[in-house]
């Protein structure tokens, strides 16, 4: 019994340290937010540009969505490749709940994240712009596979090209599935970010966040064993890294067999040799290899081909 | 008139206790029989399995205990899993299978209730659908241990439960995605032998 009584008392103890100690060097903290907070115009074409011409009305617009617990960063190097252009926009956006303190990403959901994605596609919609490119990474992409199998683009304009750079339909962590099951017990989970890293992505998980991570994965999964068709007129695209820690390179086999386009013909895929989670940001790794800088270089050029 | 009636009643008493007598003698006997003669027992059943966040994975099961070798307690096995009899049979899943040997050991010999634990050792193989994905591991071995318990309705027919761990699986980096470490799994078999 008295056992019993130390296990519960361990197990009580262990469910109430859900809260971390938060170092404001961290994004967790109040100190560092995502530019994008305070400067919109910056960050997005519906704000930086709200009364296009008729040409810029034309005009590609890439809407570029980042992974779970990152920034807008995860794509500021395709912004600074492309440089001034005339050719196309980019608009970053931040999922809801990131980018700002550990209490409102611990209380967000899978729906405020997309929702920051849906926002700006109606605002883009709305104003005139009638090219619009989704190029997402890691969650993003299971976000928009959730709005594709909802048939969420057939009352608005489709987009004209959907990229998923290392979609999340498999997690490589094949425990994920438990964090409903062991998640109260940890309340949090850490991750192993570099120092720099740490001012863009956040450094602690809440548990209540990889439960909706877990469950958006599992809705997409099931839509794609299901099957779904691409709106006209769009292309999908899928990049994976042939190693990866974070989302396992099987969720593209799952996307492929899982999507097919209007004509219903198979859809794109480039499996990519790198062991990188979201290869195309390379900024604050640890280290990088010529390989890993000829992957991004191709994977730019890549989009910016596949507009045409 | 007492002592007819005493006597009748003697009777009476000595008939009963020989019936009861020859009834559990009939009870011990059969017992004795069924504990002391020794059978092969073949098992041959149906495996539903669910891994924990993937697949619903089904197929055949069949396990063999020798009269000689821990008679009704040891099972030697073998099982077909395959989510094409699952969640693939009418969707886009992955089309994967498991061919795995077993080990099993039953406790409490003669109850309906029993415990067993169970070792298996087999091969993996997931069908991707297209050379693109060649790059990717898709065949692994599988190792598992499994704890459940099996319960006999009848003579003959059996229902075992069990949870599972698999101690390779994939990883992102190396291995087959779609091979998970946790799952549950029921059998219903029926013993061919007895």
């Amino acid at each position: 019994m008295k056992k019993l009584l130390a296990l519960c008392l361990i197990f009580s103890i262990i469910s109430c340290n859900d809260q971390p100690i938060i170092d404001d060097s961290y994004l967790d903290g109040e100190l560092i937010f995502d530019a994008s907070t305070y400067n919109q115009a910056e960050y997005l074409t519906s704000y930086s540009n709200p009364n296009p011409t008729d040409s810029e009305k034309d005009k590609p617009v890439f809407i570029a969505c980042h992974g779970y617990s990152a920034t807008t960063f995860e794509w500021s190097e395709f912004k600074e490749w492309t440089g001034e252009t005339d050719s196309y926009y980019i608009s970053q956006v931040l999922l809801g709940g990131h980018g700002s303190n550990y209490e409102d990403f611990k209380s967000s959901s899978w729906l405020d994240w997309q929702n920051s994605i849906t926002e700006e596609y109606e605002r883009l919609v709305t104003i005139g712009y009638t090219n619009i490119n989704l190029l997402t990474s890691s969650t993003s992409c299971t976000l928009i596979l959730e709005l594709l199998s909802r048939d969420y683009f057939s009352n608005t304009i489709a987009p004209k090209n959907i990229y998923l750079v290392d979609p999340l339909v498999i997690p490589s962590d094949k425990t994920l599935p438990l964090i409903g099951l062991i998640g109260p017990m940890l309340g949090y989970v850490e991750s192993a970010n570099t120092a720099e890293e740490d001012n863009y992505w956040y450094h602690f998980r809440p548990q209540e966040t990889l439960q909706e991570l877990y469950t958006i994965s599992k809705i997409a999964r099931k839509a794609l064993e299901e099957g779904i068709k691409l709106p006209v007129g769009c292309s999908l695209k899928v990049y994976k890294s042939i190693q990866d820690p974070t989302t396992d390179p099987v969720g593209a086999v799952l996307i492929y067999n899982g999507i097919r386009t209007f004509n219903n013909t198979h859809i794109d895929v480039e499996m990519v040799s790198s062991d990188l989670h979201v290869y195309t940001r390379l900024s604050f790794r640890e280290s990088i290899s010529e390989i890993d800088d000829e992957n991004q270089l191709n994977s730019f050029t890549d989009f910016v081909e596949r507009l045409n | 008139m007492k002592l007819t009636n005493f006597l009748k009643s003697l009777s009476l008493v000595a008939f009963i206790s020989t019936s009861n007598l020859s009834a559990q003698t009939d009870v011990i006997l059969s017992d004795l029989k069924l504990r002391n003669v020794q059978t092969d027992i073949m098992n041959v059943g149906i495996r539903i399995q669910k891994t924990s966040g993937l697949y619903w994975e089904n197929g055949l099961d069949i396990e063999y205990s020798n009269k000689s070798l821990l008679n009704d307690k040891l099972f030697f096995g073998f099982s077909y899993v395959s989510s094409r009899l699952g969640t693939a049979l009418s969707s886009n899943a992955i089309k994967q299978d498991n061919y795995i040997l077993s080990a099993r050991y039953y406790a409490r010999k003669n109850k309906k209730l029993r415990p067993f634990s169970k070792f298996n050792l087999g091969y993996f193989n997931a069908d991707y659908g297209s050379e693109l994905f060649d790059v990717l591991d898709n065949t692994s071995v599988i190792t598992s241990l499994e704890f459940g318990l099996s319960y006999t309705f009848i003579k003959k027919l059996k229902l075992s439960s069990s949870f599972g761990y698999n101690f390779i699986t994939g990883n992102g980096m190396e291995g087959p995605g779609t091979l998970y470490p946790i799952y549950l799994q029921s059998t219903i078999s029926w013993n061919l032998k007895q």
